[in-house]
């Protein structure tokens, strides 16, 4: 009996993972294009090399995003040359918060010598699509056929203060995939600043 | 034998861990004076010792906020800014101070605004907070950690020989707990796994040999505290949530429910190199009492649950210069309400909705505890109490739960306890009573009753809360509120013009003065919007004659609305800033 029990809520608790991974990581994503800070479009269909994305959620004013502009203009600096470019996308909503207006964005890249584009989703549309709900939150997306697959979604590492102590995340994620392994951890927790999608 | 010297070596080596996995406990910072600039923003902290930082919610630092001391008399002035990315409130609990600035769930503070209450401190010194109470988002912003001590100073107090050097011998301890996330993220749920004294886990503290004042606050979301020492000393109550009891009533266990202060005294004279545990005794709690039940799983499982547990690891060192030694016999006179000057008696019900079926009251789902055999609603108003009235609040409880019911506006005196006199620790000044739950299905209902006097602040727009400080219960809807009214307010079948008011000088760089066209009328609240229509300034009652400061708005157009005192009608004038 107990053994049954056992084998039962095995089954149950894998069947929960997977239903959960796969309404989160897996997904596919299509094309979108944002405005960058320098007033240019950027459309993922536009770079025609990428193997894929790192699309980080991030934004002005939250301290603990902050924590990582370092942090992201080396990952882009690594990856960008491996055709795995970074973008960063501000989905917070501009209406509310004073300090993530499009000009405050234009600033922080200035000051923070963002080495990639700093996208304003003023409709917060592409949060949407990812379901993002923390400033930071990290996808890692790939190319697949004709449309881009979340392969990693989670936190970029697991120490904000301290980069040194922290296992990178996201650069892990982006050398299996470079190497064409799988993902071996395809999901961490995200955490951070709450995005507030306005209503229609 | 070899497994008697394997087992004395383990034993040894867990004490030594245990030891040395203590961390020195925070002490949160301080403010004083009258005026207080309060910014709350999300942060971080690095709270498990190891590992990534807890997002948290901070008032000025990064987790909680300063302590504010104030004095009786004085006249303070806060500067609220809500820089977190959700709206939030500020509620000072247990201040009696105007409605419209009370903090309550109908002061909403949007964020990127600045909430500008002021009142008279009228309180007696004690131990008081400010805490967030947005409805149905209470319990998410103080799991995050967002909140404050408030200790009041009056002559009566400072004139008594007690420990007053704060951090040293008078010694804030807000007691909490939190679920950590393998991330080390707080969870938002009822009952921690893990104890957090002022933010600390494992927390421990230097005391020195003399008497040491603890200032204790049940900040939990949900369980209350069995206080007591590990050695089973003897302490003294000196105060219940609203001031000093009448002299010092010595105990060896006190129990905390949430939101409830306490202020104790404890000697350590003579005890120097010493130390001692204070523990929650919570294995002795009844299973109606937040912490006593012993879920084996669901939402309420939790591993302190029916436990005793460490609050606070106590190092005893050298004694300080001048120290206080010994209790002081008798602390204040207090004057307690007479029932027989109360004009009403209000019968307030709590019960559990699914086991509280009364004729054409519908069931409000499962597991939700109600008062009144309602939810909260922010636009149902339960009572008008007269200005000046004395009541008696007699509250019956059918639940099988017990829960700290807190009231807003007054501090209160407890009558009894289903018919006996409350205990000399709690024959004081009030906010929370705890409400006991009725054993078993069929148990006695339990009553409890108080009485108030609900003087000073009327207002017709504005209500008071009551509540259970459960904050989940809270949350859910386990809420009530009030009107303090007089006889001059609630004027109805009278034309209600919009305030006539010029504003000046236009445009400006420093001040903006309001007149009224009335010489009588005066302002029941100006808010100032900027150009996108977002809340930049809240102004409850402001003081026109000193102007508003508007120096540090980046130059543009605002728009200024006023709602005059008496009609509570509104209208709008537009200015600009220059540089």
């Amino acid at each position: 009996m107990k053994s049954k029990l056992l084998i039962f809520f095995t089954i149950l608790f894998i069947s929960l993972t997977l239903f959960s991974f796969k309404s989160s990581v897996y997904k596919m994503v299509l094309d979108f294009s944002l405005k960058n800070v320098n007033g240019q479009i950027i459309s993922t269909n536009s770079y025609k090399n990428a193997k894929g994305f790192i699309i980080v959620f991030t934004c002005n004013h939250c301290p603990f995003a902050k924590l990582y502009s370092k942090r992201l203009n080396d990952l882009n600096a690594k990856y960008s040359k491996l055709n795995v470019p970074l973008l960063a996308i501000n989905s917070m909503d501009s209406i509310v918060y004073e300090e993530e207006t499009f000009e405050l964005m234009k600033q922080k890249v200035k000051k923070e010598n963002f080495n990639f584009p700093y996208l304003q989703d003023g409709m917060q549309s592409v949060g949407k699509l990812f379901g993002a709900e923390h400033t930071p939150t990290a996808y890692v997306i790939w190319k697949e056929k004709n449309h881009w697959t979340v392969k990693y979604v989670g936190s970029i590492d697991d120490n904000g203060e301290h980069p040194e102590k922290a296992t990178p995340f996201v650069a892990n994620a982006v050398d299996e995939l470079l190497q064409n392994k799988n993902v071996t951890q395809s999901q961490t927790e995200s955490f951070g600043c709450r995005i507030f999608y306005r209503k229609k | 034998m070899m497994k008697k010297i394997l087992i004395a070596i383990l034993i040894s080596v867990s004490v030594i861990n245990a030891k040395a996995q203590y961390n020195n406990m925070w002490i949160p910072d301080t403010l004083s004076g009258t005026t207080f600039n309060l910014n709350i923003k999300d942060t971080f902290r690095q709270i498990v010792s190891t590992g990534q930082q807890t997002i948290t919610g901070g008032i000025n630092g990064n987790f909680w906020g300063p302590t504010l001391f104030i004095n009786k008399g004085d006249v303070v002035h806060m500067n609220v800014k809500n820089n977190l990315n959700d709206t939030t409130t500020i509620h000072w609990h247990g201040m009696h101070l105007p409605a419209v600035m009370d903090g309550g769930p109908h002061q909403t503070i949007p964020p990127g605004t600045t909430w500008q209450p002021y009142w008279t401190v009228n309180n007696n010194a004690a131990t008081y907070w400010y805490h967030p109470h947005l409805h149905e988002m209470t319990m998410d912003q103080i799991t995050k950690g967002v909140g404050g001590l408030i200790i009041v100073r009056d002559a009566v107090e400072s004139a008594l020989p007690l420990p007053r050097k704060y951090g040293v011998d008078d010694i804030p301890l807000v007691l909490t707990d939190r679920d950590f996330s393998s991330a080390n993220q707080f969870q938002v749920v009822p009952y921690g796994d893990s104890m957090l004294t002022n933010g600390t886990l494992r927390a421990q503290y230097s005391v020195p040999a003399q008497v040491i004042r603890f200032r204790i606050l049940n900040g939990a979301i949900e369980r209350s505290y069995n206080i007591g020492f590990s050695d089973g000393r003897s302490f003294s109550v000196i105060t219940s949530d609203g001031g000093l009891l009448n002299a010092p009533v010595a105990v060896t266990k006190y129990l905390l429910h949430a939101g409830e202060r306490v202020e104790i005294l404890v000697n350590c004279t003579g005890q120097n190199g010493t130390s001692v545990d204070l523990k929650a005794y919570n294995s002795l709690l009844a299973g109606f009492v937040a912490g006593g039940e012993n879920f084996p799983n669901g939402p309420f499982a939790n591993f302190l649950g029916k436990k005793d547990f460490n609050l606070l690891h106590l190092n005893i060192g050298v004694q300080t210069a001048n120290p206080i030694s010994i209790f002081p016999t008798s602390l204040t006179t207090n004057v307690l309400l007479n029932s027989a000057n109360a004009s009403i008696t209000r019968k307030l019900t709590i019960s559990d909705s699914s086991a509280s079926l009364i004729p054409g009251v519908a069931i409000l789902g499962p597991n939700a505890f109600v008062i009144n055999h309602r939810l909260f609603e922010l636009n149902y108003n339960d009572y008008n109490v007269p200005l000046n009235n004395t009541e008696i609040w007699e509250i019956t409880s059918t639940s099988v739960f017990g829960h700290p019911f807190h009231i807003h506006d007054v501090e209160f005196n407890i009558l009894d306890v289903n018919g006996v006199a409350p205990v000399p620790a709690q024959a004081g000044w009030k906010d929370v009573v705890f409400v006991p739950g009725k054993v078993g299905p069929n148990g006695t209902p339990q009553v409890v009753r108080f009485i108030a006097k609900f003087d000073d602040f009327a207002d017709s727009l504005h209500p008071f809360m009551f509540h259970c400080h459960i904050a989940l219960h809270e949350d859910e809807g386990m809420m009530g509120q009030f009107i303090v009214t007089d006889k001059t307010t609630g004027i109805k079948n009278i034309e209600k013009n919009n305030p006539l008011f010029s504003i000046y000088p236009n445009p400006t760089s420093a001040k903006i003065f309001v007149k009224m066209d009335d010489k009588n009328a005066s302002a029941y609240y100006v808010k100032i919007l900027n150009a996108l229509g977002r809340t930049i300034l809240m102004l409850p009652r402001p003081d026109l004659a000193q102007g508003i400061d508007i120096s540090h708005f980046p130059k543009g157009i605002y728009h200024l609305i006023l709602t005059d005192e008496k009609y509570k009608q509104t209208a709008s004038k537009t200015f600009v800033v220059v540089e």
